[in-house]
Parts: C-alpha cells; structure tokens; sequence
C-alpha cells in the first residue's frame, strides 16, 4: 500500500501540488470570508498566473535538463518593450515578429553558451539578466511605454492579451494551450524524452546517441521565446511597461517549477505541476493583498518558499524512492 | 585466425591524448566477426579509452579506425550504433529516471506520424520492453513502465545486451559488465555474451577478472600503460600466465612515451 502509494507519487510529480493547492485554496477562502474567492479576485488571480506559468513551463524544461535560468525575468521585460514598443511607433504585426524573435535569439544566446561551452548556466543567464535589465532601463530612461487607444482596439493587441473573454483574459488560454501542447512535446514526443534523459544522465543519453548539445539549445531557446512571450500578453493587458517590468519573475518562475515537482538536478518534470505551483505563488500573493499587507512582505514569503521546495524537493524524492524499493 | 578473413575493426596506429595525458600508444590491432575478445589489462592500461573510440565517445588524436575495411573519420556515438556498434559501459547507458520501455529505444524513439508530427510510439515500447524482460531473464515482477533504478545490478547489464541485439547490431562491447553482480548473474551475462558471438557477432569483452574471461574468450588483447603488449589465442596462453603478464608487466619499452 505505501509502496504503490510512493510509485503513484514519483510518477506523478505534481500529486503534492494538487493537493497543497486545495488546502491553500479552502484556507485563503475562510480567512477572507470568502473575498479571495469572489470573481473580481479570480478574474486577477488567473490572468497574473497565466502569465507567470507561461515563463515558468519555459523554466520548467530548462530545469528538467538539469539547469536553470535566471534570465527570464529581463527576457519578459524585453518581449514586453519591443511589443509596446515598436507597436506604437512602428506595426503591432512586425512588434509581435520582434518580440518573439528577440526573445527565441536571447534563448539560444544562453543555450549555446551552455551548451557548447559549458559553462554553468546559472551564470551565463546571471550575466543575460543583468544586460537586458540594463537595456531595458535604458531605453525606457526611468518612464514607461503606453499604448495608444488606437493601438489597444487593434486586432493583434487583443489577441496578444489585451481582449477579456467572458471575463477571462486571453492570457489564460494561451497558458491552457501552451500546457498543453508542452505536455504533449515532454511525454508523448521523442523530444521530451531525450529532455528528461539529459536531465537524469546526460553522459548516458550521450552514449545513445542523443545529441545532448541540442537538447540543451533547444530549451533555452523555448524558454526565452515563452518568457518574451508572457512579457508581451501582460504588458498588453495592463497596457503600458516599463523599465522594471517582470523583475524578480526569474525567481517566481523557478519556485513554480520546483513547487509544481520539477527537480532541480534534472530528470523530473510536471507542467500541470509547474501551473498549480504559478497559481500557489499568486493565491498567496493576492492574500497578501487583500490582508492589506505590504507587497514587500511578499519577497521575503518567496525566499523562503524557494528554500523550502528546494529542500523539500531533495528530501521528498529520496524518501519516496526508499519506499519504492523495498 | 583462419583463412584470411577481413578484419570488421581495425584500429592502426592509434594515440590518444587527453590534454597532457596518453590513454593510447600507436596501438594497432584488428577485430574479427564472429569472435568473442577479452580486452585486459590494469587500470589506466587504456581498455576502456581504447573502446570509447570504436563506440564514437571520443576521436583518437592519431592514427587510422577501419569499420569493414571503410575509414572513420568522424567519431559520435549516435555514428557508432547507427554502423552497429552498441557498447554496454559500466556507468552509463541507462537513465535512472525513465521506465525501462523508455530507456530501451533513447535516442532512437519509434514514432508514429499523424500530420507529420512524430508522436513516440508507446505501445511498441512498452511491448518490446516486455519481450526483452522475458527473453534475457530479469524478474518477471520487473514493470516495464517502472524505472530502471528499481533494477538489480545484473539486470541492468542484461537489459542493455537485450538492447543491443534488438537494434542489431554486429559488435558488441561488454565494458566490465560482471562488476557487482552476483556469482549467478555474472553466469548468465557469460553465457549472453558466448550466445551473442555464436550467433556470429563480434563480442568484446573487459573485464578485470583473468580466470573467467579466458574461460569464455577466443583470444586477448593485453594492454599496459595505453600500448598493446600482447595478442593472443586463447590455446597459446594460460589463465596463470594471462594474470602474470598483467600483473608483471612485459617489463620492455611499452611503456615509454613516443609522438602523438
């Protein structure tokens, strides 16, 4: 009985999220008399978590391989940027082909060096960070990019996040179609299977043959175009940006992966995991709002929610295997 | 050898460096189909770097490789096992964190296209998984959609010989794979291993352990500080005399450095 219950767990990495997003979710609800869970709260609560699981399932692949990147938070400010942007003074069409492609040539930037250099991907997207947050102060010079009436009733702003559906913003589907089409791309694709193989041994999934530099592109890239991507479907539904846009995303990204049951060293991966563990990280954010407590507050929650998962991670997988095997 | 059959590998003149470090020395030598090889020798004596360039791990730094009389000049592991050569290494090959179906075709996924889209085809995996659980003796209890950490030792070794001789492949290199097994399953990895020769594939075989590989080996390669000291059948040679050569050493000038 507890061994099955351990395999039940192991294969599916998301089990703990499922059910920590429950507890979560009954609590907040009692303790705000029910206001966390009014439609006005959803409504923000689920736009803000599409956002942040589109970047974090980018990371989420990254970490399967067993490294990590930080630089996403600057890559959202930049797809954020180059869409407002150029849309405003240039074509929302051409702003959408830049943003996207800026973000998929920060992503192979990062993953080439990693990949052909090996040099330890928490420092090579360390340096990306800081040079596209320096380059997005830069050219916004401490104000902000707005978009015009004109360009907010456009087609493309719309579709790009600008447009509510039934009170839900498009965010939220682009996020249901990326989990989806990312779960099929990690179980049900080659691909996915030789990301998880580099993750759990790169020297074995060498040895049979997968091209183990690829793979390692091939996510950085996809994390840099989702990462751009989750800038510019927030940046159109607040409808301006600026220089600080998606600052310490990077951090939330990483803690809803390995909340969500990504492991770190690589090898596990969950992307309905890695939604829930986004939902968690905003669910709380939101509490603290609606408590009235400072949002600063809320750095320090993640500090310590990232330590914990991190370890809990560790921990967890050790102990579930033990069980496993005997 | 018998009449003047073509060699499948030969390797002429190979060195080796890693950085200031020579794994290899103008090593020479030729492999048979159909021939079970023991590759002996102490550690560091270049057995496992002397493997690692027939399956693509690494280019030797000099010298010729011949795979049926062809030239290589390019050394990958996925050009290695795509020419037929699969290699069961100690430490690698299997990814701890995927079921055995998964494990069993890495790299080489069967797919199933709808709309161009390459969708790995499961059910043929966890089939074939299945069949080589059955064919090459791992417990029946063994899930093939269980990982492969759940494996004892010898039958991790079994399952990567099931591998190969799925994929068909023509040589197969055993790197230690009778280390922590037990004495049973050390007897059913030999007895694959002659299996795989008679049914004319190139078997070879390192190993550490003298008295069982020359139970099971046609001939033996021994090699001493990254150079071929001897090569020789196994009628020509005892176990005793094997274990001494090794142990001693030739005590000429093998061991000495020349130009890569």
């Amino acid at each position: 009985m507890r061994v099955s219950l351990a395999r039940f767990v192991l294969k599916r990495p998301e089990t703990s999220a499922v059910v920590v997003t429950a507890i979560l979710v009954t609590f907040l609800t009692i303790t705000t008399g029910g206001t966390w869970l009014s439609f006005a709260n959803l409504q923000s609560v689920s736009r803000i978590t599409a956002v942040l699981a589109i970047m974090a399932f980018g990371e989420a692949l990254v970490i399967s391989t067993g490294e990590v990147d930080v630089s996403v938070g600057s890559v959202f400010a930049m797809g954020a940027l180059i869409f407002i942007g150029v849309g405003r003074t240039v074509n929302l069409g051409v702003a959408l082909l830049l943003a996207l492609g800026g973000g998929l040539l920060i992503g192979l930037l990062n993953g080439a060096v990693v990949a052909f250099f090996r040099v330890p991907s928490l420092i090579v997207t360390l340096g990306t960070l800081f040079l596209f947050r320096g380059i997005a102060y830069g050219v916004t010079e401490g104000f902000y990019f707005g978009a015009s009436d004109e360009v907010r009733s456009r087609l493309i702003f719309n579709v790009m996040g600008g447009a509510n559906l039934g009170g839900v913003n498009v965010a939220v589907l682009w996020a249901l179609v990326a989990l989806l089409v990312l779960h099929v791309v990690m179980f049900y694709m080659p691909m996915g299977n030789r990301i998880l193989a580099v993750g759990g041994n790169a020297a074995s999934a060498y040895s049979r043959g997968v091209n183990v530099a690829r793979v390692r592109l091939i996510v950085f890239a996809l994390s840099g175009l989702l990462a751009a991507f989750a800038g510019m479907l927030d940046a159109a539904s607040i409808g301006y940006v600026d220089g600080s846009f998606g600052e310490l995303m990077e951090l939330e990204a990483i803690a809803a992966a390995v909340l969500g049951g990504c492991s770190l060293v690589g090898g596990r991966c969950s992307l309905l995991g890695t939604l829930l563990g986004a939902f968690l990280l905003r669910a709380v954010g939101s509490y603290l709002v609606i408590l009235g407590i400072q949002p600063q507050w809320f750095i320090l929650l993640l500090g310590v929610i990232v330590v914990l998962a991190s370890l809990s991670d560790r921990v967890l997988t050790k102990l579930l295997f033990r069980l496993q095997q005997r | 050898m018998e009449t003047e059959r073509a060699p499948l590998i030969s390797l002429r003149n190979v060195n080796l460096w890693y950085g200031t470090v020579q794994a290899l020395r103008d090593v020479s030598v030729d492999f048979y189909q159909g021939e079970l090889v023991g590759l002996v020798g102490d550690n560091g004596a270049g057995k496992t770097s002397l493997v690692n360039i027939i399956s693509g791990i690494v280019a030797p730094t000099s010298g010729e490789v011949y795979l049926d009389g062809q030239r290589i000049t390019s050394f990958h592991p996925k050009l290695a096992i795509d020419l037929g050569v699969e290699t069961t290494q100690q430490s690698v090959g299997l990814c701890d964190n995927l079921s055995i179906a998964r494990n069993y075709f890495l790299g080489r996924e069967p797919v199933r296209r709808i709309a161009g889209i390459p969708f790995i085809d499961l059910g043929k995996m966890r089939k074939e998984g299945r069949k080589a659980i059955t064919a090459f003796g791992l417990r029946e209890s063994v899930d093939v959609d269980g990982e492969v950490a759940l494996l004892s030792g010898g039958e991790r070794q079994a399952f990567k010989i099931a591998r190969a001789v799925y994929f068909r492949s023509r040589i197969l290199i055993m790197d230690e794979p009778t280390n922590n097994l037990s004495v049973r399953e050390r007897e059913r990895v030999n007895d694959l291993a002659v299996q795989l020769k008679d049914q004319s594939l190139l078997v070879i075989y390192i190993t550490h352990d003298i008295f069982q590989i020359h139970r099971i080996a046609d001939r033996f390669i021994i090699l001493e500080n990254g150079a071929k000291v001897a090569d020789v059948p196994r009628n020509l040679m005892s176990a005793e005399d094997l274990e001494r050569i090794i142990r001693e050493g030739v005590g000429n000038d093998a061991g000495s450095p020349r130009s890569g």
